[in-house]
């Protein structure tokens, strides 16, 4: 067969651009401090982790739903498109330049109090969409079907607060960027950078369950959910400073 | 490549319309024409057909060499494997031979009375025994300890207290046995005198009945009634020895049960003592299995091991009351317990049992080394296990079976009071000369040199010489005494270099193996992944220059063998014909290096085959990976679909998005479904619940099962169907193969399990016989349709396409009469390739699915939609040219390898699916039944592979042969790397004390995997192409 001539590119091309943090002191000092406090605090309830899961898992959820939204309301630019999904995103992808994302809340940042209200329906949209989904996904990697359900489901919903709160709330939920997101072609910046280290993490948190070692922290899901801080701790700074505006491209 | 935007890869095309008329004579002349090259248009008739002709030699021709090449990539592997196997598992012949009562190998004069009555070779000393058999009796739970005790420590005192305060009566030693410490592998040792390998080269295809010379054997010959109590293990090694109406055996599965097999063997045993029953018997085994339970429960330091050690010292002092004093008892462990209270290596708890001897005559002895005392610890006068056989042969009377190589244990021969060195010298004579006897017909079958075994029989000799003088020179003991040392150094001499030739690794036959797969590897690597010229330009260099050098090779050495018989051995000449064609190989890629790109992924699926396959080969080196595999499997097939939805979500075209999205989807469900399928390994208890039978310890489905088959067979050619309609290709061969007899192929397999089940149950009032006829003759007509029509089917059928010729006609329209031309359309022309060659892994399928058990039947259905869901990922996301496709159906075809109920154990081998289309074991159908059902996901997914080349692809694309060859390569590359892997792992982790229970099996079934997806993959997959390029070309014209 001959080769037509392709009136249109084959593969999506992403319009989305790496997130700035605000151009506030305090944004970029706290954003360094948020990771470090979230492992720090990590670190010294793991023994409480590996002795109850469930209970410490569950215990865990308020103040770290706190502690993102503190990071969002602070550090982050918001969405611009709010909750109304653009309509003319499916239209001419290549014609449209969505820089105004990071640009409008770069140039003005708005008031403590008008940031809050987005951040929690973030929080709400991440423990009605994302922990669920993730959970199937979990079940689906091969997680324990009929015993461990709050295991689990509160896994998955620390993997969606820590990788996932921070999108929605700098992406809101429009259409586009949410196939950006799910086709996994963002810039990497320090949000993006912690969802794929999120998930990485947890993936390579697999590793070490099988090993014969019998020591407690083996057990489901302790390793997963330390992977899943590791990997968002790494490649959140990796994000930000070595691969900053780098995509991921399968071919 | 380049690739056609989907509006041209519509179902429907609709060639160039040429004028004239259509001929009835040839259906698809018109597409023919119209798909010869651009540059042929014009030409005559004749000179296309010449050219078809001319493309048609060309396409055979290269064929024909590829099947050469892969035939050279088969014989690489098989030539390693045979290297490394060669010295690593370590295998004995087994030989037939008995020994005869009236035929002692050593002329004792009228010392031997020659009849069962006196006794045959020695005169007997005991009519009667009870042989007594506590599993994992450790020496030091015997004896007494005077530190901080253990549980497991002064329990039983009851040997240890005879064996001091009437020595006469009983002794206690350490028994030492031989790896592999499994109650199976002892009970051999421990009856046929000899020291089991991994493999005893037998000539009994299934099952573990014993067929050498063996001490219950010659009981039997000798008439006697022989009873068995306790663990059923017995009776798989000696089936219809026992006597069937005192015979008690258990279960030995359960190991969680410490009670039942106990209290049954001390329930029977007990009344068969009292002198009203002692004459119903001969010798009589118990079992015991409390103590090795208890130890793989809750460890030897645990009150429940003392418990049972306990209630052992109870029953042993009963049966020492009851016994009469014609009868000798026989108590011993077969192997010990590490700390952890399991057994199966090598180490010094596991190996170090204990032996007592009782009897109430009073005949034993101690004198020949001065010990009266019983040694405080198993390292000082240890014993082996395997001289009970020649000591209970000689005090019963029997003679030594043939195979043994064990020496009469002194303390049982020497007599009380001053030591009888004619005696020790007698039976030491018996046995040396059986070993003697034993060791020329073993090197004679083996074609070993007698010059190996020089030192012992120097030994032998002085012996001999020793004993003569003694005879002649009656008043000098010494001279027995002399005769009897070297007896005995003649047999562990012998001993010595048996084990050595059975238990030694032969390192530089193991790293040639190893080195020739790693070759093989390099050449599959290269030949795969490179992107170059295509197949058909490099094959025949290669494969020139491979047969060239690699004949050179292997004849050189085979000369150099035959005139220098002593320097090597013949089979050596294998290797210069592996070399030699590794050799070839290199010389032409290194020629044509510039032409090729090294053999590195160049994107991120290319890297994710990479890691896929590297890092199931590291996990190999650990016990728990290997165990856990069928789990790792089910997380890299989910990261797969995980990351091919993402990447579907990226097609800009709308179909194609949707298309490749709910098939990584599908595909990421339909594994976590078929992960529900589980046959757990031991040592995956207790982590893991078994689902492919009816409960964790039965063998048959339950009936619920017996609906799984059903649905998958209405349900899978329905879903089939769907694949085929998206380019319209339900057209043709496959609306009778997959509508009509590949749906009856899959109804008649959920019947035959539904009978079988019926005759496990026997639901239905029918005989048996009638039952199993029915059975096999639907099982064979379910072969046949699936092997002997299908292939005749995928051989001579058409395309799965559909023409449709609307003739010239004259339409009237405003404009007045238009002349519309003739137009042409045909059906199904996007996948013609894919949807033929598709029918071919249908017949497959028809076969592999009628021989797994219910539960495995619907793993054979979810694979099959499986990879029809990886063709059209692989397809939307334009992957054929990647190593993803083919490795990920070889991942496919090893987890679904688990999901049919297997396991990399041996135990897991379902044998009796030989008898799902015969009545009997028949050669060489049953081993082929066998190959089947245990890798059946594998040569399913081989099969397979071309499609990843083939599917959805233009019929004339150029180099399509090249792909398919490199997607089949690709595929053979990841199983050849996963054997190399356990190869390397099983030959590094040799002393490990996991060998036999993990890594020889992986290695051995890695092994089997590759030479049969290599057969399956040359015979199967590439053969077949022929046949597939040649119907589409009657139609499109050769490429």
């Amino acid at each position: 067969m001959t080769e037509t001539t392709e009136a249109k590119p084959r593969k999506l091309i992403p319009i989305s651009q790496p997130i700035s943090v605000l151009p506030s002191d305090i944004a970029r000092l706290y954003t360094h401090l948020h990771p470090i406090i979230i492992l720090t605090v990590y670190y010294f309830c793991f023994p409480y982790l590996v002795a109850d899961p469930v209970s410490v898992l569950f215990k865990a959820l308020a103040p770290l739903a706190h502690l993102q939204i503190t990071y969002c309301v602070v550090c982050l630019p918001q969405s611009s498109g709010g909750s109304t999904p653009s309509p003319t995103s499916s239209k001419g992808p290549t014609t449209r330049k969505r820089v105004q994302f990071a640009q409008s809340a770069k140039s003005k940042p708005t008031s403590v109090g008008s940031r809050i209200t987005p951040a929690i329906i973030s929080l709400l949209l991440c423990l009605s969409l994302s922990a669920p989904l993730l959970t199937v996904i979990l079940i689906l990697f091969g997680a324990p079907l009929t015993t461990h359900f709050w295991h689990n489901l509160l896994c998955a919903t620390h993997i969606s607060l820590l990788g996932v709160l921070p999108l929605f709330y700098v992406h809101g939920v429009n259409a586009r960027m949410w196939r950006e997101i799910s086709g996994a072609c963002l810039p990497f910046d320090e949000v993006w950078g912690g969802l794929v280290g999120a998930v990485v993490g947890a993936w390579l948190g697999a590793v070490p369950i099988p090993l014969d070692w019998d020591r407690e922290w083996q057990k489901w899901p302790v390793t997963i959910v330390t992977g899943t801080y590791l990997g968002w701790f790494v490649f959140r700074f990796a994000g930000e400073y070595f691969l900053r505006g780098k995509r991921i491209e399968f071919d | 490549m380049a690739r056609t935007s989907p509006e041209n890869r519509e179902p429907v095309f609709t060639p160039i319309a040429q004028n004239g008329p259509a001929t009835a004579s040839s259906k698809y002349k018109d597409i023919t024409s119209q798909f010869n090259d651009s540059k042929d248009r014009g030409r005559p008739d004749s000179d296309i057909q010449t050219i078809n002709r001319r493309k048609e030699i060309q396409f055979k021709a290269s064929h024909f060499l590829l099947i050469g090449f892969f035939l050279w990539i088969f014989l690489l592997h098989a030539i390693g494997i045979y290297f490394f196997t060669k010295g690593f598992l370590l295998t004995r012949l087994v030989l037939d031979y008995k020994s005869e009562c009236t035929a002692p190998p050593f002329d004792l004069g009228k010392q031997s009375p020659r009849t069962y009555t006196d006794g045959c070779w020695h005169p007997k000393t005991f009519d009667k025994a009870v042989i007594i058999i506590i599993d994992a009796l450790r020496y030091d739970f015997t004896v007494p300890f005077s530190g901080i005790p253990h549980h497991f420590h002064n329990a039983l005192t009851v040997l240890d207290e005879t064996a001091r305060q009437s020595p006469g009566n009983a002794f206690l030693l350490p028994f030492i046995a031989d790896p592999p410490t499994s109650t199976l592998q002892r009970l051999k040792g421990l009856t046929t005198g000899t020291l089991p390998t991994f493999i005893d080269i037998g000539s009994n295809f299934a099952g573990t009945a014993i067929e050498e010379d063996n001490l219950l054997g010659q009981l039997r010959n000798a008439g006697k009634t022989l009873v068995h109590l306790g663990d059923d293990t017995w009776h798989s090694l000696f089936p219809g020895y026992f006597d069937a109406n005192l015979t008690h055996a258990y279960d030995s599965f359960n190991v969680w049960d410490l009670f039942t097999v106990d209290n049954g063997v001390t329930e029977h045993l007990i009344p068969l003592l009292s002198t009203e029953n002692t004459g119903k018997w001969d010798v009589l085994f118990g079992h015991y299995l409390g103590v090795d339970h208890a130890g793989h429960r809750y460890g030897p330091d645990h009150p429940a091991t003392n418990s049972k050690l306990r209630e052992m010292d109870d029953v042993l002092r009963k049966v020492i009351t009851l016994m009469d004093d014609k009868t000798l008892l026989v108590v011993m462990g077969d192997h010990g317990m590490d700390v952890k209270g399991d057994h199966g290596g090598e180490s010094d708890d596991e190996v170090e049992a204990a032996l007592w001897l009782y009897s109430k005559k009073g005949v034993f002895g101690r004198g020949h080394n001065g010990k009266m005392e019983p040694p405080p610890t198993a390292k000082e006068r240890p014993v082996g296990q395997i001289d009970l056989v020649p000591t209970l042969s000689l005090l019963l009377g029997m003679p030594i079976p043939f195979n043994n190589l064990g020496a009469p244990i002194a303390e049982a021969f020497v007599g009380p009071g001053k030591p009888d060195w004619q005696r020790l010298a007698s039976v030491n004579a018996l046995a040396g000369a059986q070993i003697s006897r034993y060791q020329h017909e073993y090197s004679r079958s083996r074609g070993l040199a007698e010059s190996i075994f020089s030192l012992p029989q120097g030994y032998w000799a002085d012996g001999l010489q020793s004993w003569k003088e003694a005879v002649q020179h009656k008043e000098r003991g010494d001279l027995y005494a002399t005769a009897f040392e070297k007896f005995s150094q003649y047999q562990q001499e012998t001993l010595r270099i048996c084990r050595g030739l059975w238990a030694t690794f032969n390192i530089p036959s193991m790293l040639e193996g190893i080195f020739i797969l790693a070759s093989a590897v390099g050449v599959v690597a290269v030949f795969a992944r490179s992107s170059g010229p295509s197949t058909a330009e490099v094959v025949p260099v290669y494969l020139s220059h491979m047969t060239v050098l690699g004949a050179i090779g292997g004849a050189s050495v085979l000369l150099i063998a035959t005139i220098l018989p002593g320097m090597v051995a013949k089979d050596t000449s294998l290797l210069g014909l592996a070399a030699g064609g590794i050799g070839g190989f290199g010389w032409v890629f290194l020629e044509l290096q510039k032409g090729f790109s090294l053999p590195f992924p160049r994107s991120l699926w290319g890297w994710l085959a990479v890691v896929f396959t590297l890092s199931q080969s590291i996990g190999f080196a650990s016990n728990s990976y290997t165990i856990w595999e069928d789990e790792i499997m089910l997380c890299f097939l989910g990261t797969f679909a995980f990351v091919a939805f993402a990447a579907s979500i990226r097609q800009e075209f709308f179909i194609e998005r949707i298309l490749g999205m709910s098939q990584a989807a599908a595909f990421f469900v339909l594994s976590r479904l078929a992960s529900l399928s589980r046959l757990c390994r031991e040592e995956q208890m207790p982590y893991c619940r078994s689902t492919y039978y009816a409960s964790t310890n039965s063998s048959t489905s339950a009936p619920w099962q017996l609906l799984i088959p059903l649905i998958t067979a209405i349900l899978l050619p329905v879903v089939i169907k769907t694949y085929y309609q998206g380019t319209r290709s339900y057209q043709g061969s496959a609306t009778l193969w997959v509508g009509f007899a590949l749906r009856m192929g899959l109804l008649g397999s959920a019947i035959f399990w539904v009978l079988d089940a019926a005759d496990d149950n026997e639901w239905l009032k029918m005989s048996q016989g009638s039952l199993k006829m029915i059975k096999i003759v639907l099982a064979r007509l379910l072969l046949g349709s699936a092997f002997v029509v299908g292939t005749t089917t995928f051989v001579y059928g058409n395309p799965c396409i559909n023409v449709e010729v609307t003739p010239e006609a004259n339409a009237d329209t405003n404009d007045g009469v238009v002349t519309k031309p003739k137009s042409v359309k045909v059906f199904g022309y996007a996948n013609v390739h894919g949807t033929r060659y598709f029918l071919l892994v249908t017949n497959w399928l028809l076969a592999i699915f009628l021989l797994q058990k219910p539960m495995g039947g619907g793993a054979i259905g979810i694979l099959a939609v499986q990879i029809l869901a990886l063709l059209e990922i692989i397809d939307t996301n334009d992957l054929s040219q990647t190593a993803i496709g083919p490795v990920v159906l070889g991942l496919l075809g090893s987890f679904h390898f688990f999901k049919t109920g297997h396991q990399a154990t041996l135990s897991s081998i379902q044998w009796e699916s030989a008898f799902v289309a015969l009545r009997t074991v028949t050669y060489p159908w049953s081993p082929l039944l066998v190959v089947l059902n245990t890798f059946g996901a594998q040569i399913l997914t081989t099969v397979a592979v071309p499609l990843i080349a083939l599917w959805k692809q233009p019929p004339k694309k150029p180099r399509l042969l090249s792909d398919v060859a490199k997607a089949l390569a690709t595929l053979l590359l990841y199983y050849a790397v996963i054997n190399l892997a356990t190869t390397m792992w099983a030959g590094w982790l040799r002393r490990h004390l996991m060998l036999y229970r993990i890594f020889s099996p992986r290695f051995m079934t890695a092994a089997a995997v590759l030479i049969t997806v290599d057969l399956v993959g040359i015979l199967v997959a590439i053969g077949s192409l022929r046949w597939n390029f040649a119907s589409i070309a009657e139609v499109f014209g050769w490429s």
